[in-house]
Parts: C-alpha cells; sequence; structure tokens
C-alpha cells in the first residue's frame, strides 16, 4: 500500500463527495444554501490539484485536466456568490441561486469524471 | 521547458497544499466565530470578507480589522493564523528558493538553454568535446576566425572557466558525458550547419567512443581525432574517423625535417603558425649554427615520444643512444642504457662527450628540464630538444633555453586549425616535402625578401560567383588574366603576393608558373606579407580596380573611365 496513492485516492473521492452534498442540499432547499459546504468542495478540489501536479503520464495529465475544471467552475460560483451577497439583498435571488448551483452541477460531473479515471487506473493495474 | 514546468510543480506540491490549508482553515473559521457591532448585534462575516481579512493577514499588510472591531474570540483565532500562515509562507518561499539553487532544476535549465542556443544557431559551427589545454587553443583559434563553436566537458570547473574568458563569438558549452550520443545529438550532430566533431580529450578511448558516436548519429559529419596510441588510431581509421592526429608523430617529423632541411622547416614553419600568436616548435636563435648534426644522439625516455623520434631520424642520423628506466618493458634497442638520464653518471655512460643533440623525451616536465639542464653543463654546444607536457610549464623551458621545444597541445591545435580553416595550407605543405633543395631556398628566399624578414600570412582565392563574382565576370567575359597579373603587378604597390598553389578540379599544383590563365572554378593559395591587403582579396569585388589592371583604364572620373571602357569594347 502506498500512502501518497491512499492520499491522493481520498482527495479525489473527497472532492467528488462534498461537491455532491453541496449540489443535493441546493436541490432540497434552495433558499438555505450553505456556503461552507462550498468552501469545503472548493478547497479539496485546490488539494487535488496540486496533488496532481508534476505528474507526466496520460492519466495524470487528464485528472490535472479535470481538476482544473472543477476548479474553473467552483471558483465561478464562489464568486458570483460573494458578489450577490456584497450588492445589497440579504438573501439569494432564485436566479442567482439556480446559476450557482449549475455551476456546482457542473462541477459535478468533472468530478465524476476524475473518480472514473481513478477506478480505470486501479483496474488496469497487473500483480 | 516543459521538463523544467513539470519539475516546478513537482517540488512545489506540499508547500502549495499547506498554503492551500492555512488559508482555507483560517477563512472557514473567521465565518464561523460570531462578532458584535457596535450596535450590540451578533453578526458572522461573509466568505467575501473573511478570504480579504485572511489575504491581507497572511502577507503581513495589516489593514486592521474592519468591518467591525473583533471581539476577544475572534482576535485569538487571528492570532493563531497570524503565525500559521507566516511559516506556511515562509516554507513556500523556502522551497522555491531552494529549488533555483538545486542541481538537478539548475541541470534542466542549462540543458534547455543550450538545445534552445544550438536550434537558434544559423552559421557553421564545430563541436569540440573535450575542453583541455589543446580544446582551449582550438577553441581561441576558431573563435578569433569568427567561426561558432560548441563545447562538450564532463568536468563542470573547465567549462565555468569557458565562461569567464573573453570571446568574440561565445562558444555554447556543456557538461556532458560525450561518449553518449544523446548528447552530441543535443550538441547539434545533425543540424545541417554542423562542420565537424572535434575529439580531443586525452584518453584515445574516450576519443573513440565520441568518434563511433558521432558517426553513428550522422555519418556524414567530418570527424577529427586527437590519438596518442597507434591501435587506437587504427580502430578509429577504420570506421572512417577523418583525421586522426598523433602530436607525437607529427612532432617527430617535423624534427626530422629541421635535421635534413631546415630551410623547408622554416618554410612550413611559417604557414602552421598562421593564427597561433606563438610558435609551434620554438627556436631559440634562428642561426643556421643551430640546426642539430647527424653526429651522435641521445634519446632519454622511450615512451611514445621516444619511439616515434627514434624511428624517423634513425636512418638520419649516425648513432642513437636510448636512455630509458626500463629498456626491457619499453622494447627498446640493444645497447640501451637503463637510468633516467637526469644524473650526470647516465649521461657521461651514454657518451655525452661527443654527442651533438640530446632529446628529452619523458612523460614529467621536471625531469626533462633536469636532463637539459645537465647536459648543458656537461657540453655547453649540445642541441636540446625537451617535451613540455603542461603548457604553464612552457616558461621554464624558455629560461633553460632548450632549443626545441615540444607542446603537444600546440601540436595538435595547430595542425587540427590549419587542416580545417586552410585545407589548402595542408596540401601545399604535404606537396612541399617533395620540393628540391635550390626550389625551397629561392622560395624562400623570395618570401623573405617580399614580407621584409618577417612571417608571411597566407589567403585562399575561390574563383567562383559566390566570393569573387567581379573577377569571375571578368574572367567570363572572355578577358584574359594570368596567375602573374593577379599576383605580381607592378601598377599597384605593397600588393604583390606569392602564388603557392593552385587547385583545379581536384588537381593541385604546387607553385604555379606566373604566365598560367586563371579559369573560372580555381582556387588559388597566395601568400604575402603580413598587415597588408592582398591584391586578389581586394579584387574580389572592386569592379574599378579590375577594370583598370586588365584593361589599363587609367581614366579616373567615373564618365571618362565608362566612355574609356566602352570604347574598349567596340574596338
Amino acid at each position: 500500500m502506498n500512502l501518497e496513492k491512499v492520499i491522493f485516492a481520498f482527495f479525489i473521492i473527497l472532492a467528488l463527495s462534498v461537491n455532491t452534498s453541496f449540489f443535493i442540499s441546493g436541490l432540497v432547499a434552495p433558499d438555505f444554501l450553505q456556503a461552507i459546504e462550498l468552501a469545503l468542495a472548493l478547497v479539496v478540489s485546490l488539494i487535488c490539484t496540486v496533488l496532481k501536479f508534476g505528474d507526466r503520464t496520460q492519466f495524470g495529465s487528464t485528472v490535472l485536466a479535470s481538476s482544473l475544471v472543477v476548479d474553473l467552475l467552483l471558483i465561478a460560483a464562489a464568486v458570483l456568490w460573494g458578489v450577490a451577497s456584497q450588492t445589497g439583498h440579504e438573501s439569494l435571488s432564485t436566479a442567482q441561486t439556480a446559476t450557482i448551483l449549475s455551476l456546482a452541477g457542473g462541477a459535478l460531473i468533472a468530478n465524476l469524471l476524475s473518480v472514473i479515471l481513478l477506478i480505470i487506473e486501479t483496474s488496469q493495474l497487473r500483480r | 521547458m516543459a521538463n523544467i514546468f513539470f519539475l516546478v510543480l513537482r517540488r512545489m506540491r506540499v508547500p502549495l497544499i499547506l498554503l492551500i490549508i492555512v488559508y482555507s482553515v483560517a477563512t472557514i473559521g473567521m465565518t464561523l466565530i460570531p462578532g458584535v457591532t457596535p450596535e450590540g448585534e451578533t453578526w458572522r462575516m461573509s466568505y467575501f470578507h473573511a478570504f480579504y481579512f485572511v489575504s491581507y493577514m497572511g502577507t503581513t499588510i495589516g489593514f486592521g480589522e474592519i468591518p467591525y472591531e473583533f471581539t476577544d474570540m475572534q482576535r485569538s483565532w487571528v492570532l493563531m493564523c497570524i503565525y500559521t500562515s507566516v511559516i506556511a509562507w515562509l516554507y513556500g518561499i523556502g522551497s522555491v528558493l531552494r529549488l533555483v539553487q538545486d542541481e538537478t532544476f539548475l541541470r534542466a535549465v542549462s540543458r534547455r538553454v543550450f538545445q534552445r542556443n544550438i536550434k537558434r544557431l544559423d552559421s557553421d559551427f564545430y563541436i569540440i568535446c573535450g575542453y583541455g589545454e589543446t580544446g582551449e587553443m582550438i577553441n581561441r583559434g576558431l573563435c578569433n576566425l569568427g567561426i561558432q563553436t560548441v563545447v562538450i566537458d564532463q568536468d563542470a570547473e573547465r567549462i565555468s572557466s569557458l565562461e569567464l574568458g573573453d570571446f568574440l563569438i561565445p562558444p555554447i558549452s556543456l557538461i556532458a558525458d560525450i561518449t553518449n550520443p544523446s548528447n552530441l545529438v543535443d550538441a547539434g550532430i545533425n543540424n545541417p550547419h554542423c562542420c565537424g566533431v572535434i575529439a580531443l580529450t586525452n584518453q584515445d578511448h574516450t576519443n573513440l567512443q565520441a568518434a563511433v558516436a558521432s558517426k553513428l548519429a550522422n555519418e556524414s559529419v567530418r570527424v577529427i581525432c586527437r590519438s596518442e596510441i597507434e591501435d587506437e588510431a587504427k580502430n578509429m581509421a577504420s570506421f572512417g574517423t577523418n583525421l586522426i592526429i598523433n602530436p607525437y608523430l607529427i612532432f617527430a617529423q617535423r624534427l626530422k625535417l629541421l635535421t635534413s632541411s631546415q630551410q623547408l622547416h622554416q618554410l612550413q614553419g611559417w604557414f602552421i603558425n598562421q593564427y597561433s600568436d606563438k610558435q609551434t616548435h620554438s627556436l631559440a636563435d634562428q642561426d643556421e649554427t643551430s640546426a642539430p648534426k647527424t653526429g651522435k644522439w641521445i634519446i632519454c625516455g622511450y615512451g611514445r615520444l621516444g619511439k616515434a623520434i627514434h624511428k624517423a631520424i634513425e636512418e638520419l642520423v649516425d648513432d642513437v643512444t636510448i636512455i630509458a628506466s626500463d629498456p626491457i618493458a619499453s622494447r627498446a634497442p640493444d645497447g640501451a642504457i637503463v637510468g633516467r638520464g637526469t644524473e650526470a653518471d647516465t649521461l657521461l655512460e651514454a657518451g655525452i662527450d661527443s654527442a651533438d643533440v640530446i632529446v628529452a623525451a619523458t612523460n614529467d616536465d621536471a625531469n626533462n628540464l633536469s636532463i637539459i639542464m645537465t647536459a648543458k653543463q656537461i657540453k655547453s654546444d649540445i642541441f636540446t630538444v625537451g617535451r613540455v607536457s603542461k603548457e604553464t610549464n612552457q616558461i621554464l623551458f624558455d629560461r633553460a633555453n632548450c632549443h626545441y621545444v615540444m607542446r603537444r597541445s600546440l601540436v595538435v591545435a595547430n595542425e587540427v586549425l590549419t587542416s580545417i580553416t586552410r585545407p589548402l595550407v595542408t596540401k601545399f605543405i604535404k606537396f612541399s616535402n617533395s620540393l628540391t633543395e635550390d626550389e625551397t631556398a629561392e622560395l624562400a628566399n623570395r618570401i623573405q625578401s617580399l614580407s621584409s624578414h618577417c612571417e608571411p600570412v597566407t589567403w585562399r582565392m575561390e574563383l567562383n560567383t559566390d566570393s569573387s563574382p567581379e573577377l569571375v565576370n571578368f574572367i567570363n567575359s572572355g578577358t584574359n588574366i594570368t596567375i602573374g597579373k593577379l599576383c605580381e603587378n607592378p601598377k599597384i604597390p605593397n600588393s604583390r603576393c606569392i602564388p603557392l598553389l593552385l587547385l583545379r578540379n581536384g588537381v593541385s599544383q604546387v607553385l604555379p608558373s606566373a604566365d598560367q590563365l586563371l579559369m573560372e572554378g580555381d582556387d588559388l593559395l597566395v601568400c604575402g606579407p603580413r598587415g597588408k591587403v592582398l591584391l586578389p582579396q581586394r579584387l574580389q569585388h572592386n569592379t574599378e580596380l579590375l577594370d583598370s589592371l586588365i584593361n589599363n583604364n587609367t581614366k579616373h572620373i567615373p564618365l571618362l573611365r565608362w566612355l574609356a571602357r566602352r570604347k574598349a569594347k567596340t574596338d
């Protein structure tokens, strides 16, 4: 067992889980969107990206690319939220909530892709 | 580039993750801890404010507590965050600095710079493998001629000495193993501008490996090798090494020439030493009396040089005595005397009283000096030949008034430079060995009277449309120009020169006669006084000069000149 691999898989799966929980909570109760969940998803995704730095294999570069997509979408969502909350109104409008959620949904797809890639790589290992 | 980029990313992984964690924990903490507004209400920081605050706190800019003053709870959290973020930053910056100083990183960067420089080369260049004393001389010689060099050596110290050197055209250098073909490919061996590879290390086997690697990487590239062992030289020749230089054999031939025909030796010496400021084999005084006599020779040391000299002069000299430390192991001929030659006893035993010449050919500079000085003490008028292994010891041999000195590096450097930059001179030197004594004396006198007893310089003149278009135009338009008209025109003072060699259709002709007509495609080697611009050189582009020379058009005003030319044509 390789500790580095454990840490890497942990963060990739965690990114997917946190992202999903944020997305689901948004779908179930759009009025009570939790900022901390988005923040956690973003942080975990950033760490994932950095973990894949310097890996020159084909698999590594694809995972790095999908991580970058996740970062991009989540940062966009966070910035949007920040701007929206600073422009007067106490709560988000429905349109704003929808945009944030759709961005998070897009990130979810990319995260899912990372996990699928991880599973494919693992299954290709020959002992 | 990709290499360096990934290397940086890989090394920055841990510090970056640490920074992300510290920042996110600090930011999330700030949003969770409740604060109090001046009106006494409880409030929580938004993510936007929290990130803003952590950003300026982490970078120690410190805009203060906004939007409201913090509570004690918030302050204790900030206190903790300040220290962790500062440590994370220090760690991150430290990692970057360490990476910049890292050997692997520096090597990757320098390799990258090297490859880019090679790719950008747009002029002809030579690859020099091994930057020792010889490499240094050849590199300098080529740079002075305006030829780009690429230098590869394994020794980082030698390469950094190259960077300190003051060169007209800075050489491109790489610290690498020359026997590895991929390094040679990096150095541009497949580049169409690559003129050749020069392997110059003092290890024959390394040179051999470099030559094999070069020939395998690019079969058509010219390979020049230094070799001091005959077996290795044969090996090199077997796969088509273009030029193999053995300094001992060359020196032995020069010494033989000096003994048999001093004038020819001097003549060749003029042309060999053209670009090096020092002489290959410096004769302390150029008097006739200083030529070695062919009576009795003593050779101290029977290594590669001793053997080469012995073989070269054997038939010329009446009596040769060898002094060797181990005559049986070095397979010295019968009658060899055991010893080093540094003591008077051994020299006396070898019969120094009746000897004319002593050769100090051991591989130790101090011993050679000792031999020369001891010999001079016993017999003051003896002709001394010494071998210098280290260039820095040259000054000691000058002090000891050694008549004829062999400097291995310089012998190789001159040979390489002459053969690659002045191939016609190499041809001339080869053919000049067949000149008779009278011809040699006459040529030497002509050159000396022309160059007023200074060393002459040689010029190559190619009659083709690229290098002398005007002259070729004249020849093609039916004008007859003889070599004599070109080289010894009485109308233009101080521009006379002596034609040495004419190469026409691959056939060389030594000392071509003056009434021979020039043709397109001719390659002419001329020599003349140093520091003067020779006529053939001036003629290459100067139409008016050509006109006045060939058509005797002496008018100075362009219009009159043109009219005269028209008149000459219509006639």
